[in-house]
């Protein structure tokens, strides 16, 4: 016994099981960062559990990070998307469960698939009635593209630059689909970015809008938005593809995709299509969205300055698009007769984190007047602001791939 | 990257205006073709409202004309019925059995209170 104790086999053995197991690994060289990213992932699930921020989201993301980050697992190999390409020569061969489900995002499958979803569950009605809205939904981007040059001056490349920026649509499944294909390098922490400053609208937007407002514009009541028919709300997903897919090409994915689920919603005749895109694909696409984008959050790819820029830049993103629309809405008002005027709240209801924006917009005008009701009126920049976004991804992805 | 390496911030801020300008332009357009198509709608809307009521307007005066002799016939009608009630009645009487479908749902013997069987 004693002989077989002393023997060098063993204890060979049991040096080569410690060192590949993966505490091991928390001992070898730069092991601290495994440690650190563990830690992290479980802070994001405590904040997606207890806190509840996003959690359908930040809960799979928390959970890829934690997966791709234990030692050993080898579950997913950014080796094999280096070059933001696919590696399919070594692919077979190395590749884990996430590197598979990652090709949904690579190959930009998921968004597209989310965004069916999104648009089988929005309503487009506040936004036919009220055309106007369109123009807060697009000044609200002015966050994007502030954002684009503030990354630039801290010293991103251009096509970095875009994918930061994007954060500013406050839209996560476009910020994934531009990032999968301008820097796929960066696409955890700014999905992480995206989801958690989303998350934290009701947060970030109330201290800009009451900064840029006054109590008396706060308080404007709008009109009832006309009622709109059920040809027009068929009609309007058909016009919008057709319009945006042939400016700008490379929008066509997501636009024509929201609208697909738009007008499936609409139509009346696919309910069985409409209900399964609004529950079960959604969710699934969920799932797998979620653990591979998180998947990317490696300690080399996170643990660095860039994460922290991206985190900072991604605040300015959001504030830059609050402000864009509230400045917008009250330069309107400057044009518009009294009795028609619009509450400068809503412009902040372009950044398009729906109905999240909307409802801020919608609390922060009720606590001036407690009969002011702007949530329709809110959804209609908040839509335009999903459209809005993903046109701004279009001519990102057409200047920068 | 090498394909940006001739990007500088002339590049950058032009490509910031621009595309800024572009959402801004593509969402305008839309606005113009929204109002189009509601200016649309909400004019056959009224259009067709306006069909109806001159519609009605119409039945109207055509109803003021013919209403008094519409009255007419109907007092005519109903003084001569209630006159003639009971003049031609049959004098024979029937038993008429009566059967009905069998449907389980009025069926005495799913009944919750059944009555005991006379023997």
């Amino acid at each position: 016994m004693i002989s077989l104790l002393q023997s060098d086999f063993l204890l060979d053995s049991v040096m080569k099981f410690v060192e590949t197991s993966g505490f091991g690994a928390f001992f070898a060289p730069g092991g601290w960062k495994f440690a650190v990213m563990i830690a992290l992932a479980c802070f994001l699930l405590y904040l997606a559990i207890k806190k509840q921020f996003e959690p359908l989201l930040l809960l799979p993301i928390a959970f890829g990070m934690l997966l791709t980050n234990l030692p050993g697992a080898e579950m997913y190999h950014s080796e094999l998307f280096a070059g933001g390409h696919v590696h399919w020569d070594i692919f077979v061969d190395n590749a884990g469960l996430i590197d598979y489900l990652y090709l949904g995002v690579k190959l930009g499958i998921y968004p597209c698939l989310i965004f069916v979803g999104v648009g089988a569950m929005t309503d487009f009605g506040p936004l036919i009635a009220n055309p106007k809205s369109f123009l807060l939904g697009a000044a609200a981007q002015l966050g994007i593209f502030a954002t684009f040059l503030g990354a630039y001056a801290l010293g991103f490349a251009p096509n970095e630059c875009g994918s930061i920026g994007i954060i500013g649509g406050a839209d996560g499944p476009t910020s994934i689909f531009l990032t999968a294909r301008l820097a796929p390098e960066l696409l955890g922490p700014i999905a992480i970015a995206a989801y958690s400053y989303m998350a934290l609208v009701p947060v970030i937007q109330p201290p800009i809008m009451k900064a840029l407002t006054t109590k008396k514009e706060r308080m404007i009541k709008m009109s009832q938005l006309r009622q709109v028919s059920k040809t027009e709300k068929i009609i309007f997903p058909v016009i919008i593809t057709i319009i945006i897919s042939l400016l700008l090409p490379s929008a066509a994915p997501l636009v024509g995709c929201l609208m697909l689920g738009n007008l499936m919603k609409e139509c009346g005749v696919v309910d069985r299509l409409s209900k399964t895109v609004q529950n079960e694909l959604m969710n699934i696409v969920v799932i797998f969205l979620g653990i591979s984008v998180g998947a990317t959050a490696t300690a080399d790819s996170f643990l660095n300055f860039k994460t922290l820029g991206i985190l900072v830049l991604g605040i300015v993103a959001f504030s830059c698009g609050t402000a864009g629309g509230l400045l917008l809405a009250k330069f309107m008002n400057l044009f518009l007769p009294e009795g028609k005027k619009i509450n400068p709240l809503i412009g902040s209801a372009g950044v398009s984190a729906v109905p999240m924006a909307a409802r801020v917009s919608q609390t922060v005008g009720q606590k001036e007047n407690p009969s002011n009701f702007l949530l329709m009126h809110a959804m209609g920049p908040n839509v335009a602001g999903v459209v809005g976004s993903a046109v701004a991804a279009g001519i990102l992805l057409a200047f920068l791939s | 990257m090498d394909k940006f390496a001739n990007v500088g911030w002339p590049e950058m801020l032009l490509m910031a205006a621009l595309g800024f300008s572009v959402v801004f332009a593509v969402l305008v357009l839309l606005i113009f073709v929204m109002k189009a198509m509601g200016w649309v709608f909400t004019h056959q809307k009224k259009a067709a409202k306006a069909a109806v009521a001159g519609a009605a307007a119409a039945e109207e005066e055509h109803d003021a004309i013919t209403d008094q002799e519409i009255a007419a016939a109907i007092i005519t009608a109903l003084k001569l019925y209630k006159s003639n009630l009971h003049d031609q009645e049959s004098e024979m009487l029937t038993i008429n059995r009566i059967t009905r479908a069998y449907s389980p749902w009025s069926s005495k013997i799913h009944g919750l209170t059944q009555l005991p069987e006379r023997k």
